[in-house]
Protein backbone atom coordinates (compact mmCIF):
# COMPACT_ATOMS: atom_id res chain seq x y z
CA UNK A 1 0.00 0.00 0.00
CA UNK A 2 3.29 2.23 0.46
CA UNK A 3 5.36 4.03 -2.40
CA UNK A 4 8.28 5.25 -1.14
CA UNK A 5 10.02 6.23 2.86
CA UNK A 6 10.98 9.45 3.29
CA UNK A 7 14.00 10.55 6.36
CA UNK A 8 15.24 14.10 7.07
CA UNK A 9 17.76 14.39 9.56
CA UNK A 10 20.41 16.87 10.36
CA UNK A 11 23.18 17.11 13.60
CA UNK A 12 23.23 13.73 15.09
CA UNK A 13 21.18 11.75 12.52
CA UNK A 14 24.14 10.09 11.15
CA UNK A 15 24.15 7.13 13.00
CA UNK A 16 20.92 6.41 13.10
CA UNK A 17 20.80 6.62 9.05
CA UNK A 18 23.26 4.22 9.28
CA UNK A 19 21.89 1.74 11.15
CA UNK A 20 18.29 2.00 9.80
CA UNK A 21 19.87 1.55 6.11
CA UNK A 22 22.09 -1.28 7.38
CA UNK A 23 18.79 -3.04 8.51
CA UNK A 24 16.98 -3.20 5.20
CA UNK A 25 17.10 -6.37 3.37
CA UNK A 26 17.78 -6.03 -0.77
CA UNK A 27 14.39 -7.16 -1.26
CA UNK A 28 13.05 -3.80 0.78
CA UNK A 29 10.02 -2.98 -1.41
CA UNK A 30 9.92 1.25 -1.58
CA UNK A 31 12.53 3.50 -2.67
CA UNK A 32 14.12 5.44 0.50
CA UNK A 33 14.59 9.32 0.07
CA UNK A 34 16.99 10.70 1.92
CA UNK A 35 16.75 14.54 2.92
CA UNK A 36 19.64 15.27 4.82
CA UNK A 37 21.92 18.26 6.19
CA UNK A 38 25.32 18.05 4.84
CA UNK A 39 28.52 20.55 4.19
CA UNK A 40 27.71 22.16 0.46
CA UNK A 41 31.30 22.55 -0.68
CA UNK A 42 31.89 18.50 0.17
CA UNK A 43 30.58 16.40 -2.90
CA UNK A 44 32.14 12.96 -2.56
CA UNK A 45 32.76 10.85 0.98
CA UNK A 46 29.15 11.18 2.22
CA UNK A 47 27.06 8.51 0.26
CA UNK A 48 30.24 6.08 0.36
CA UNK A 49 30.06 6.52 4.16
CA UNK A 50 26.83 5.28 3.97
CA UNK A 51 27.27 2.90 1.83
CA UNK A 52 29.47 0.76 3.48
CA UNK A 53 26.79 -1.24 5.94
CA UNK A 54 23.60 -0.43 3.98
CA UNK A 55 21.12 -3.29 2.84
CA UNK A 56 20.48 -1.33 -0.26
CA UNK A 57 22.34 0.34 -3.09
CA UNK A 58 22.53 4.17 -2.09
CA UNK A 59 22.98 6.55 -5.12
CA UNK A 60 22.86 10.56 -5.04
CA UNK A 61 20.68 10.95 -8.05
CA UNK A 62 21.28 12.63 -11.30
CA UNK A 63 18.37 15.28 -12.26
CA UNK A 64 14.96 13.52 -13.50
CA UNK A 65 16.67 10.29 -13.01
CA UNK A 66 13.90 7.96 -12.22
CA UNK A 67 12.50 6.28 -8.70
CA UNK A 68 12.91 2.50 -8.40
CA UNK A 69 12.23 0.52 -5.21
CA UNK A 70 14.52 -1.21 -3.15
CA UNK A 71 17.31 1.60 -3.58
CA UNK A 72 17.93 4.94 -1.20
CA UNK A 73 18.47 8.67 -2.91
CA UNK A 74 20.92 10.61 -1.12
CA UNK A 75 20.21 14.42 -1.99
CA UNK A 76 23.49 15.55 -3.56
CA UNK A 77 25.26 18.15 -1.38
CA UNK A 78 24.46 21.88 -2.52
CA UNK A 79 21.32 20.98 -4.26
CA UNK A 80 17.29 20.61 -3.17
CA UNK A 81 15.86 17.37 -4.07
CA UNK A 82 12.39 17.30 -5.16
CA UNK A 83 10.46 14.33 -5.93
CA UNK A 84 8.30 15.15 -9.20
CA UNK A 85 5.37 13.70 -10.73
CA UNK A 86 6.23 10.58 -12.47
CA UNK A 87 8.28 9.16 -9.88
CA UNK A 88 11.39 11.10 -11.14
CA UNK A 89 13.94 12.92 -8.90
CA UNK A 90 13.88 16.95 -9.51
CA UNK A 91 16.84 18.73 -8.50
CA UNK A 92 17.19 22.56 -7.71
CA UNK A 93 19.62 25.60 -7.15
CA UNK A 94 16.89 27.63 -5.52
CA UNK A 95 17.53 29.34 -2.85
CA UNK A 96 18.22 27.71 0.48
CA UNK A 97 15.10 27.89 2.33
CA UNK A 98 15.99 28.36 6.50
CA UNK A 99 19.50 28.46 5.25
CA UNK A 100 19.63 24.51 4.26
CA UNK A 101 19.98 23.43 0.88
CA UNK A 102 18.76 20.34 0.87
CA UNK A 103 15.60 21.45 2.57
CA UNK A 104 14.21 18.57 4.33
CA UNK A 105 11.00 20.69 4.30
CA UNK A 106 11.24 20.55 0.20
CA UNK A 107 11.63 17.32 -0.11
CA UNK A 108 9.11 16.25 2.29
CA UNK A 109 6.28 18.75 0.57
CA UNK A 110 7.17 17.43 -3.05
CA UNK A 111 7.14 14.07 -1.89
CA UNK A 112 3.86 14.27 -0.18
CA UNK A 113 2.20 15.97 -3.05
CA UNK A 114 3.28 13.08 -5.28
CA UNK A 115 2.74 9.87 -2.90
CA UNK A 116 0.10 11.16 -0.77
CA UNK A 117 -1.48 8.93 1.51
CA UNK A 118 1.05 6.12 -0.01
CA UNK A 119 4.13 7.76 1.81
CA UNK A 120 5.84 7.56 4.84
CA UNK A 121 7.58 10.45 6.59
CA UNK A 122 10.72 10.19 9.35
CA UNK A 123 12.19 12.68 10.86
CA UNK A 124 15.41 12.40 12.82
CA UNK A 125 17.48 14.11 15.24
CA UNK A 126 18.01 17.61 14.13
CA UNK A 127 19.53 20.81 15.53
CA UNK A 128 16.75 23.39 13.19
CA UNK A 129 13.45 23.27 12.69
CA UNK A 130 13.75 22.16 9.24
CA UNK A 131 11.30 19.02 8.14
CA UNK A 132 8.61 20.16 10.78
CA UNK A 133 6.55 21.87 7.73
CA UNK A 134 6.75 18.89 5.10
CA UNK A 135 6.19 16.57 8.02
CA UNK A 136 3.00 17.88 8.68
CA UNK A 137 2.21 18.18 4.80
CA UNK A 138 2.49 14.55 4.83
CA UNK A 139 0.03 13.84 7.24
CA UNK A 140 -2.21 16.59 5.98
CA UNK A 141 -2.30 14.73 2.62
CA UNK A 142 -2.63 11.51 4.59
CA UNK A 143 0.43 10.01 4.70
CA UNK A 144 2.44 8.45 7.60
CA UNK A 145 4.25 11.11 10.34
CA UNK A 146 7.23 9.37 12.19
CA UNK A 147 9.24 11.10 14.45
CA UNK A 148 12.18 10.23 16.01
CA UNK A 149 12.01 9.90 20.04
CA UNK A 150 13.55 13.34 21.14
CA UNK A 151 14.68 11.41 24.00
CA UNK A 152 17.25 8.95 22.34
CA UNK A 153 17.88 12.43 19.92
CA UNK A 154 21.53 13.67 20.43
CA UNK A 155 19.61 16.97 19.18
CA UNK A 156 16.03 18.11 19.68
CA UNK A 157 15.37 20.95 17.97
CA UNK A 158 14.05 19.12 14.77
CA UNK A 159 11.92 16.27 16.57
CA UNK A 160 10.48 18.35 18.74
CA UNK A 161 9.67 20.89 16.69
CA UNK A 162 7.72 18.67 14.50
CA UNK A 163 5.71 17.34 17.30
CA UNK A 164 4.74 20.64 18.09
CA UNK A 165 3.54 21.53 14.63
CA UNK A 166 1.78 17.86 13.86
CA UNK A 167 -0.20 15.15 15.18
CA UNK A 168 2.26 12.66 14.35
CA UNK A 169 1.36 8.58 14.09
CA UNK A 170 4.14 7.53 15.73
CA UNK A 171 7.11 8.29 18.17
CA UNK A 172 9.56 5.98 17.62
CA UNK A 173 13.04 4.31 18.99
CA UNK A 174 15.78 3.49 15.88
CA UNK A 175 15.11 0.32 17.23
CA UNK A 176 11.09 0.53 16.26
CA UNK A 177 11.66 2.49 13.45
CA UNK A 178 13.67 -0.34 11.97
CA UNK A 179 11.02 -2.91 12.91
CA UNK A 180 8.09 -0.67 11.98
CA UNK A 181 10.28 -0.69 8.31
CA UNK A 182 10.96 -4.03 8.08
CA UNK A 183 6.98 -5.39 9.14
CA UNK A 184 6.05 -2.67 5.96
CA UNK A 185 3.92 -5.05 3.09
CA UNK A 186 3.21 -3.78 -0.01
CA UNK A 187 0.34 -4.66 -2.24
CA UNK A 188 2.98 -4.70 -5.17
CA UNK A 189 4.16 -7.72 -7.18
CA UNK B 1 2.52 29.30 8.54
CA UNK B 2 0.34 28.41 5.68
CA UNK B 3 2.04 28.80 2.58
CA UNK B 4 0.54 29.97 -0.40
CA UNK B 5 0.36 26.73 -3.46
CA UNK B 6 -0.38 27.06 -6.85
CA UNK B 7 -2.26 24.21 -8.48
CA UNK B 8 -1.54 22.44 -11.82
CA UNK B 9 -4.63 24.09 -13.82
CA UNK B 10 -3.63 27.67 -12.57
CA UNK B 11 0.56 26.87 -13.11
CA UNK B 12 -1.16 26.29 -16.58
CA UNK B 13 -3.38 29.33 -16.94
CA UNK B 14 -0.13 31.31 -16.11
CA UNK B 15 1.72 29.62 -18.57
CA UNK B 16 -0.68 30.11 -21.23
CA UNK B 17 -1.20 33.69 -20.37
CA UNK B 18 3.02 34.18 -20.66
CA UNK B 19 2.79 31.92 -24.09
CA UNK B 20 -0.25 33.99 -25.72
CA UNK B 21 0.58 37.70 -24.84
CA UNK B 22 4.55 37.52 -25.10
CA UNK B 23 5.73 34.63 -26.65
CA UNK B 24 8.10 32.89 -23.94
CA UNK B 25 7.34 29.38 -23.64
CA UNK B 26 7.54 28.04 -20.36
CA UNK B 27 5.32 24.92 -21.02
CA UNK B 28 8.41 22.34 -20.88
CA UNK B 29 9.94 23.60 -17.70
CA UNK B 30 9.93 20.97 -14.47
CA UNK B 31 6.66 21.65 -13.09
CA UNK B 32 7.85 21.37 -9.37
CA UNK B 33 10.38 23.95 -9.62
CA UNK B 34 8.64 26.37 -12.00
CA UNK B 35 5.31 25.72 -9.38
CA UNK B 36 7.67 26.98 -6.59
CA UNK B 37 9.02 29.83 -8.07
CA UNK B 38 5.34 31.19 -9.49
CA UNK B 39 4.53 30.81 -5.44
CA UNK B 40 7.31 32.84 -4.34
CA UNK B 41 6.51 35.61 -7.26
CA UNK B 42 3.29 35.54 -5.78
CA UNK B 43 3.52 35.59 -2.50
CA UNK B 44 6.61 38.32 -3.04
CA UNK B 45 4.57 40.42 -4.93
CA UNK B 46 1.80 40.72 -2.76
CA UNK B 47 -0.80 38.83 -5.50
CA UNK B 48 -4.13 37.27 -3.80
CA UNK B 49 -3.27 34.12 -6.17
CA UNK B 50 -2.83 32.93 -9.76
CA UNK B 51 -5.29 34.80 -11.16
CA UNK B 52 -3.39 38.28 -9.40
CA UNK B 53 -0.55 37.19 -11.25
CA UNK B 54 -2.29 36.57 -14.87
CA UNK B 55 -4.27 40.04 -14.50
CA UNK B 56 -0.82 41.92 -13.65
CA UNK B 57 1.25 40.16 -16.60
CA UNK B 58 -1.56 40.97 -19.35
CA UNK B 59 -2.09 44.38 -18.04
CA UNK B 60 1.85 45.45 -18.23
CA UNK B 61 4.24 44.25 -20.61
CA UNK B 62 6.86 46.72 -18.00
CA UNK B 63 5.78 43.88 -15.00
CA UNK B 64 6.50 41.21 -17.67
CA UNK B 65 10.10 42.30 -17.16
CA UNK B 66 10.45 42.02 -13.49
CA UNK B 67 8.45 38.68 -13.58
CA UNK B 68 11.10 37.67 -15.64
CA UNK B 69 13.94 38.63 -13.77
CA UNK B 70 11.82 36.54 -10.72
CA UNK B 71 11.05 33.39 -12.43
CA UNK B 72 14.39 32.61 -13.21
CA UNK B 73 16.43 31.16 -10.33
CA UNK B 74 19.08 32.97 -9.02
CA UNK B 75 22.70 31.22 -9.04
CA UNK B 76 23.19 32.04 -5.35
CA UNK B 77 26.73 32.23 -5.26
CA UNK B 78 30.09 32.78 -7.13
CA UNK B 79 32.93 29.91 -8.08
CA UNK B 80 29.93 27.37 -7.40
CA UNK B 81 32.13 23.94 -7.20
CA UNK B 82 35.40 25.53 -7.26
CA UNK B 83 36.96 22.32 -8.60
CA UNK B 84 35.47 23.19 -11.36
CA UNK B 85 37.20 26.87 -12.10
CA UNK B 86 40.74 25.24 -11.09
CA UNK B 87 39.76 22.59 -14.43
CA UNK B 88 38.56 25.46 -16.42
CA UNK B 89 41.66 27.81 -15.40
CA UNK B 90 44.57 25.13 -15.30
CA UNK B 91 43.28 22.43 -18.35
CA UNK B 92 40.66 24.30 -20.44
CA UNK B 93 42.01 27.78 -20.85
CA UNK B 94 45.32 27.09 -22.50
CA UNK B 95 43.38 24.56 -25.05
CA UNK B 96 41.31 27.76 -25.58
CA UNK B 97 43.91 30.41 -25.71
CA UNK B 98 45.99 28.52 -28.74
CA UNK B 99 43.95 27.44 -31.31
CA UNK B 100 41.91 31.19 -31.78
CA UNK B 101 42.81 34.42 -31.79
CA UNK B 102 40.26 35.72 -30.14
CA UNK B 103 38.06 32.90 -28.97
CA UNK B 104 34.09 33.07 -28.08
CA UNK B 105 33.58 32.34 -24.53
CA UNK B 106 29.87 32.00 -24.29
CA UNK B 107 27.56 31.93 -20.41
CA UNK B 108 24.58 30.59 -21.90
CA UNK B 109 22.96 29.84 -18.40
CA UNK B 110 20.26 32.52 -17.53
CA UNK B 111 22.65 33.90 -14.59
CA UNK B 112 21.83 36.16 -11.96
CA UNK B 113 25.58 37.50 -12.75
CA UNK B 114 27.66 34.91 -10.59
CA UNK B 115 28.76 32.68 -13.39
CA UNK B 116 29.94 35.62 -15.20
CA UNK B 117 31.87 37.38 -12.70
CA UNK B 118 33.17 34.04 -12.24
CA UNK B 119 34.55 33.49 -15.20
CA UNK B 120 35.73 36.54 -15.90
CA UNK B 121 37.81 36.89 -12.55
CA UNK B 122 39.57 33.67 -13.44
CA UNK B 123 39.97 34.90 -17.14
CA UNK B 124 41.55 38.27 -15.11
CA UNK B 125 43.85 36.31 -13.27
CA UNK B 126 45.07 34.20 -16.26
CA UNK B 127 46.37 37.32 -18.18
CA UNK B 128 43.43 37.09 -20.97
CA UNK B 129 40.29 38.42 -20.14
CA UNK B 130 40.92 41.13 -23.27
CA UNK B 131 42.47 38.40 -25.26
CA UNK B 132 38.79 36.75 -25.13
CA UNK B 133 34.90 37.65 -26.12
CA UNK B 134 32.71 37.15 -23.99
CA UNK B 135 29.15 36.60 -24.31
CA UNK B 136 26.42 36.43 -21.77
CA UNK B 137 22.73 35.47 -21.91
CA UNK B 138 19.65 37.32 -19.97
CA UNK B 139 15.79 36.30 -20.56
CA UNK B 140 14.97 40.19 -18.64
CA UNK B 141 16.39 43.58 -19.09
CA UNK B 142 16.29 43.87 -15.63
CA UNK B 143 18.77 41.05 -15.04
CA UNK B 144 21.10 42.82 -17.57
CA UNK B 145 21.04 46.10 -15.53
CA UNK B 146 21.67 44.37 -12.40
CA UNK B 147 24.84 42.55 -14.17
CA UNK B 148 26.18 45.56 -15.30
CA UNK B 149 25.72 47.22 -12.00
CA UNK B 150 27.61 44.90 -10.37
CA UNK B 151 24.95 44.24 -8.05
CA UNK B 152 24.45 40.93 -7.63
CA UNK B 153 22.54 39.52 -4.40
CA UNK B 154 25.37 38.21 -2.56
CA UNK B 155 23.63 37.00 0.39
CA UNK B 156 26.32 35.08 1.19
CA UNK B 157 29.40 36.94 1.03
CA UNK B 158 31.57 34.06 3.31
CA UNK B 159 30.27 31.55 0.61
CA UNK B 160 32.17 33.32 -2.40
CA UNK B 161 35.36 33.87 -0.21
CA UNK B 162 35.68 30.61 0.63
CA UNK B 163 34.94 29.04 -2.82
CA UNK B 164 37.72 31.61 -4.15
CA UNK B 165 40.01 30.37 -1.33
CA UNK B 166 39.52 26.55 -2.99
CA UNK B 167 40.16 27.76 -5.87
CA UNK B 168 43.25 29.08 -5.06
CA UNK B 169 43.11 32.49 -6.94
CA UNK B 170 46.29 35.09 -7.31
CA UNK B 171 44.65 37.27 -4.74
CA UNK B 172 41.57 38.29 -2.70
CA UNK B 173 37.95 37.80 -3.19
CA UNK B 174 37.37 41.08 -1.68
CA UNK B 175 39.75 43.16 -4.02
CA UNK B 176 36.57 42.72 -7.05
CA UNK B 177 33.88 44.00 -4.81
CA UNK B 178 33.30 46.86 -2.79
CA UNK B 179 30.22 47.02 -0.38
CA UNK B 180 28.34 50.49 -0.51
CA UNK B 181 25.37 50.72 1.82
CA UNK B 182 25.30 47.10 2.50
CA UNK B 183 25.33 46.23 -1.12
CA UNK B 184 28.09 44.03 -2.55
CA UNK B 185 29.02 45.80 -5.38
CA UNK B 186 31.41 43.90 -8.08
CA UNK B 187 33.60 45.63 -9.92
CA UNK B 188 32.78 46.14 -13.40
CA UNK B 189 35.17 46.78 -15.23
CA UNK B 190 35.71 42.82 -15.12
CA UNK B 191 32.57 42.93 -17.87
CA UNK B 192 33.34 45.52 -19.89
CA UNK B 193 33.88 44.03 -23.10
CA UNK B 194 30.76 41.70 -22.80
CA UNK B 195 28.58 40.99 -25.16
CA UNK B 196 24.62 40.51 -23.50
CA UNK B 197 22.32 38.80 -25.36
CA UNK B 198 18.54 38.24 -25.05
CA UNK B 199 17.37 35.67 -24.86
CA UNK B 200 14.18 33.49 -25.22
CA UNK B 201 12.95 30.23 -23.70
CA UNK B 202 14.25 28.40 -26.16
CA UNK B 203 17.75 29.90 -27.28
CA UNK B 204 16.26 31.05 -30.60
CA UNK B 205 19.28 33.55 -31.07
CA UNK B 206 22.11 31.75 -30.30
CA UNK B 207 25.97 32.52 -31.40
CA UNK B 208 27.70 30.74 -33.36
CA UNK B 209 31.78 29.81 -33.29
CA UNK B 210 31.87 29.44 -29.53
CA UNK B 211 35.07 27.80 -27.80
CA UNK B 212 33.50 27.17 -24.01
CA UNK B 213 29.20 27.14 -22.92
CA UNK B 214 28.69 27.27 -19.33
CA UNK B 215 25.30 25.58 -18.89
CA UNK B 216 25.42 24.91 -15.14
CA UNK B 217 22.24 24.02 -13.26
CA UNK B 218 19.95 24.85 -15.83
CA UNK B 219 18.31 21.65 -17.14
CA UNK B 220 17.30 20.80 -14.10
CA UNK B 221 14.59 23.57 -14.54
CA UNK B 222 13.61 21.73 -17.80
CA UNK B 223 11.78 18.54 -19.17
CA UNK B 224 13.59 16.29 -21.04
CA UNK B 225 11.29 17.70 -24.50
CA UNK B 226 13.24 21.44 -23.83
CA UNK B 227 16.62 19.83 -22.32
CA UNK B 228 16.93 17.98 -26.14
CA UNK B 229 15.39 21.48 -27.78
CA UNK B 230 18.01 23.72 -25.74
CA UNK B 231 20.86 21.55 -26.05
CA UNK B 232 20.07 20.93 -30.53
CA UNK B 233 20.76 25.25 -30.34
CA UNK B 234 23.79 25.04 -27.61
CA UNK B 235 25.31 22.08 -29.56
CA UNK B 236 25.31 24.12 -33.06
CA UNK B 237 26.89 27.05 -31.39
CA UNK B 238 29.91 24.98 -30.30
CA UNK B 239 32.86 24.65 -32.48
CA UNK B 240 34.42 21.53 -32.92
CA UNK B 241 37.19 20.60 -30.30
CA UNK B 242 35.07 23.32 -28.65
CA UNK B 243 33.60 22.60 -24.61
CA UNK B 244 30.41 22.42 -22.97
CA UNK B 245 29.64 22.39 -19.19
CA UNK B 246 26.97 21.25 -17.10
CA UNK B 247 26.20 20.84 -13.72
CA UNK B 248 27.33 18.42 -11.64
CA UNK B 249 24.27 16.80 -11.45
CA UNK B 250 23.82 17.13 -14.80
CA UNK B 251 24.63 14.72 -17.64
CA UNK B 252 24.27 14.65 -21.44
CA UNK B 253 23.20 10.98 -21.03
CA UNK B 254 19.71 10.24 -22.83
CA UNK B 255 19.60 13.55 -24.33
CA UNK B 256 19.33 13.74 -28.39
CA UNK B 257 23.19 15.62 -28.32
CA UNK B 258 24.97 12.83 -26.31
CA UNK B 259 26.81 11.45 -29.45
CA UNK B 260 27.86 15.11 -30.60
CA UNK B 261 30.66 15.24 -27.44
CA UNK B 262 32.72 12.70 -25.50
CA UNK B 263 33.12 13.47 -21.91
CA UNK B 264 36.33 15.35 -21.37
CA UNK B 265 35.60 15.29 -17.51
CA UNK B 266 33.07 13.31 -16.33
CA UNK B 267 32.93 14.32 -12.15
CA UNK B 268 33.02 18.55 -13.25
CA UNK B 269 30.16 17.52 -16.32
CA UNK B 270 32.84 18.68 -18.85
CA UNK B 271 31.89 17.84 -22.24
CA UNK B 272 34.34 18.18 -26.02
CA UNK B 273 32.57 18.29 -28.82
CA UNK B 274 33.95 15.70 -31.21
CA UNK B 275 35.51 16.83 -34.64
CA UNK B 276 33.49 14.75 -37.59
Amino acid sequence: MYKAVIIGGSAGSFQVITRILHSLPPTFPLPVLLSLHRLKHIRSGFVEALSIKAGIPIVEPFDKEQIKPGRAYLAPANYHMYIELGNKIALSTEEPVNHSRPSIDLSFMTAAQVYRDKLIGIILSGANRDGAYGLKKIKDLGGIAIVQDPAECQVKTMTEASLKLTKVDHVLSTQEIIKFLQNIKTTAP
Amino acid sequence: MIRYEIGIVETRNVIKTILDTYGYDFRDYALTSLKRRLENVIINNGFKDADGLIARLTSSKDYFEVFLNEIIPETTEMFRDPSLWRTLRDELLPDIMKSSSKPKLWVAAFDSGEELYSLAIILKEAGVLSDVQLYASTISDKTIDKIKNGRIDAKELEVNDANYLRLNGKSKFSEYYKIDNGQTILDTSLIHGVNFIKQNTLYDNAPGGIKLILFRNQMIYYNQIQQDKVLNQLTNSVVPGGYLILGVKETLENTNTSNKFTVFNDLEKIYKKKTT
